[in-house]
């Protein structure tokens, strides 16, 4: 009882002097501001590696295009890349020590892919209290069409995110990271195949700052 | 309600027009209509000589006039070989001024001013001592050539050297007034002889002979920025005679000129202040308000508290409580913690007794006579105001009393590099310039208290006045706070919050100012007003 008691004051004094501050300070002040750079067409140049796999590494070229509903919502229509692959130590080892086949390997040769794209986060930063510099965050959500060397085309999952800084109304770069889950489909593969890519892009935007 | 509107119309009508370029203060009207910032009497006694008084100092020891000690006897001229000045020359070109100035003294102190090369010794050490950082020294030598006009070519290189340094803190008397002032224009090039007009006819405009300033002003070349800036010094002149029936033409006239691109963007910006200011003295806060938001601030830069205010009190008075609350966050920046704005607390109480939450009202008001409660003290037992910190900081950082202040800081800054040179500049040349800065201190002493006496005493009003609504206000907000609710009571109506658009972010306040953002703060508090009178 006497314990209860004490939780009962504790609360009561907690909410007594909220009730207080928001008598001294009541209201809240915000900062309402328009925002200096909106997207409408966006179109991308990037420049990407796929990391994963430890027998090669894909270095790709892409090209893609957004359309933004909102500030919010945006979808990538289409994004469409060409890779090389680097083969890696342990591969060379492989081939040297065990001799198994070059041909063993499933390499990423070229895809295609669109995504949703979702923006909750925008903000800005202040760079050596010099200067302010806008960004924005994205999750993406969407699919992507892989052609490899050894299975064909096989489909897959893309789930990921990004961030983007702005440069002015016209030009922003694009840093995206995202993992494809490949399905098991297609080239005889009876196995889940994951892929992910990390890309640099540079972003031309046209239109939405009217 | 009133007595605010009363108060804030004298307020804003002595916050209006600029000052006169650079020119010196007003002398006549007892406050600036535009800059708000109080008159001063013109400094009354004028230095003996046409240099500040240090002209009529001799480079021997204690040869200085009025504060100099008596003095002794000059030594006789050495005789000089002529390659001094050629050395000097060289040292100037080859970048050492710092032996350059030795020498060209040496020079100038050995050699009569009939001499062919005096007047470009005399030149070529001003300008050594400009770039040794010893801008008076070097003005004050500038100011020597003007004088004397021994050699017209070096004369109209000094009055361009003059110019460049009035965009710096200088002497008004010795530059502005005593060689601009009071040059002979006829032989001048067109250039300086603009400026110099200019100038002449700023001082007329400041001894009411606005004749004889618009003969000069007319004689400006057109469309160059000292016709500008006349026209704006026109402008104000006529404002202040025209106080209490205001010409709306005026206000086209100073719209113009805040989108004249031949003056510097802080004339302009005091330009369309004072379009604001007018607009708001008739009534038209709609407009007074696009005014303001046409006022233009460099980028990340905080701004003027003054702005920041008026803007509240216009939308304040266009019903935009909200907006206008949060233009008072903006004062309480960092940026504006030292700035004397005691309408600040009124205005928020007033606020927060328009949405009927009491309590915050009268603890603002109560704010603005517990933070200036020393300042009102000192007020009430009549003492030096001077010396109160609060009054002395708002007194000295407008106007002319702050360009008083400015100049008097760098004497003192200079005056401490000259310590630098003690050795490079010799016993003598070291002598010479420690007594004309020690002169020219007094003299920028003297001109900034009497300057800094006549603003901290409308400063006190200022807070007095403020003082005094607030007490009203602490009064009629008590009468609220226990004001029984009837029956039937009429609803209050509601002040709408504007709503958030789709291209807007909202950034919530989180005591961290940015400066980005300190023009675009908005507060949000629902009002009390429906509750309390639906009970």
């Amino acid at each position: 009882m006497r314990r209860l008691s004490l939780v009962l004051c504790v609360l009561l004094a907690s909410s007594a002097l909220a009730q207080v501050q928001e008598l001294e300070n009541p209201g809240v002040t915000s900062a309402i501001q328009d925002r200096p750079y909106r997207m409408l067409h966006e179109l991308d140049i990037w420049v990407g590696v796929l990391p994963l796999d430890a027998f090669y590494v894909g270095v790709y070229a892409q090209l893609s295009y957004s359309y933004h509903f909102s500030d919010r919502f945006a979808w990538q229509v289409g994004r469409g890349a060409y890779g090389l692959a680097a083969r890696t130590a342990l591969r060379g080892e492989l081939e040297r020590t065990y001799g198994v086949q070059p041909t063993a390997n499933d390499e990423v040769q070229f895809f295609v892919g669109s995504d949703v794209m979702w923006k909750p986060l925008y903000g800005k930063l202040a760079v050596l209290n010099r200067a302010v510099i806008h960004g924005e965050v994205h999750l993406l959500g969407g699919a992507t069409l892989f052609r490899f060397t050894n299975s064909g085309f096989r489909p897959g999952i893309n789930l990921g995110g990004g961030g983007r800084i702005f440069v002015n109304k016209y030009v922003s770069f694009r840093f995206d990271m995202t993992h494809n889950i490949v399905l098991p489909t297609g080239g005889g593969t009876t196995s889940f195949g994951n892929v992910m890519t990390v890309n640099l892009g540079l972003a031309l935007n046209f239109g939405g700052n009217d | 309600m009133k007595t605010v509107t009363r108060l804030l119309a004298s307020c804003l009508l002595a916050a209006s027009v600029a000052a006169l370029a650079q020119g010196a203060p007003p002398p006549t009207k007892p406050a600036d209509p535009v800059t708000g910032e109080p008159a001063q009497a013109a400094p009354t006694a004028a230095p003996a000589a046409s240099d500040g008084g240090v002209g009529s100092i001799a480079p021997t020891a204690g040869t200085g006039t009025g504060a100099a000690p008596v003095a002794a006897p000059a030594p006789a001229p050495k005789k000089i070989d002529p390659k001094l000045f050629d050395d000097a020359l060289n040292d100037y070109f080859a970048g050492r001024p710092k032996d350059a100035a030795p020498k060209l003294f040496d020079y100038t102190e050995n050699v009569p001013s009939t001499d062919e090369n005096y007047a470009w010794a005399q030149f070529f050490l001003a300008r050594s001592l400009i770039e040794l950082k010893l801008n008076h020294a070097g003005a004050v030598y500038l100011a020597r050539i003007a004088r004397e006009r021994t050699n017209p070519a070096v004369l109209t290189k000094a009055l361009e050297e003059l110019q460049l340094l009035t965009d710096r803190p200088h002497d008004e008397v010795m530059i502005d007034e005593q060689v601009f002032g009071a040059l002979d224009l006829g032989f001048l090039p067109e250039e300086i002889a603009g400026y110099a007009h200019y100038q002449q006819g700023l001082v007329d405009l400041r001894v009411g002979n606005e004749r004889w300033a618009t003969t000069h002003f007319s004689k400006l070349p057109e469309g160059g920025s000292e016709a500008s800036r006349a026209k704006y010094a026109m402008l104000v002149t006529r404002l202040k005679q025209a106080k209490k029936d205001l010409p709306k033409e005026m206000i086209d006239q100073f719209f113009e000129l805040a989108k004249d691109p031949k003056l510097t963007q802080d004339a302009r910006n005091d330009a369309m202040l004072a379009v604001a200011r007018l607009r708001y003295e008739l009534a038209d806060f709609t407009g007074a308000l696009d005014a303001y938001n046409l006022v233009k601030l460099p980028s990340l830069d905080p701004g003027r508290a003054a702005l920041y205010l008026e803007e509240a009190w216009t939308r304040y008075q266009l019903g935009q409580v909200h907006a206008a609350m949060g233009l008072l966050t903006t004062l309480d920046a960092p940026s504006f913690r030292e700035e004397f704005l005691p309408d600040k607390f009124l205005l928020k109480a007033l606020i927060y007794r328009d949405l009927c939450h009491y309590l915050p009202a009268k603890r603002s008001a109560k704010e603005l006579t517990r933070r200036y409660s020393e300042s009102l003290d000192a007020v009430r037992e009549r003492d030096d105001l001077t010396r109160d910190p609060r009054l002395l900081r708002a007194a000295s950082a407008r106007g002319s009393t702050r360009r008083a202040r400015v100049f008097l800081e760098s004497l003192e800054l200079e005056g401490e590099q000259l310590g630098r040179y003690a050795g490079t500049f010799g016993e003598r040349m070291f002598g010479y310039m420690t007594r004309v800065y020690d002169l020219s201190r007094a003299e920028a002493v003297r001109i900034y208290q009497q300057r800094l006496t006549e603003s901290v005493r409308v400063e006190a009003d200022k807070l007095l006045r403020a003082a005094e609504q607030v007490r009203l206000m602490e009064y009629e907000v008590g009468l609220k706070l226990y004001e029984r609710v009837k029956k039937g009571s009429k609803l209050v109506a509601l002040l709408e919050e504007e709503p958030l658009k789709t291209n807007q972010v909202s950034f919530k306040f989180a005591d961290e100012y940015w400066n980005d953002e300190l023009r675009t703060y908005r507060f949000s508090l629902k009002s009390r007003c429906i509750e309390e009178t639906a009970r």
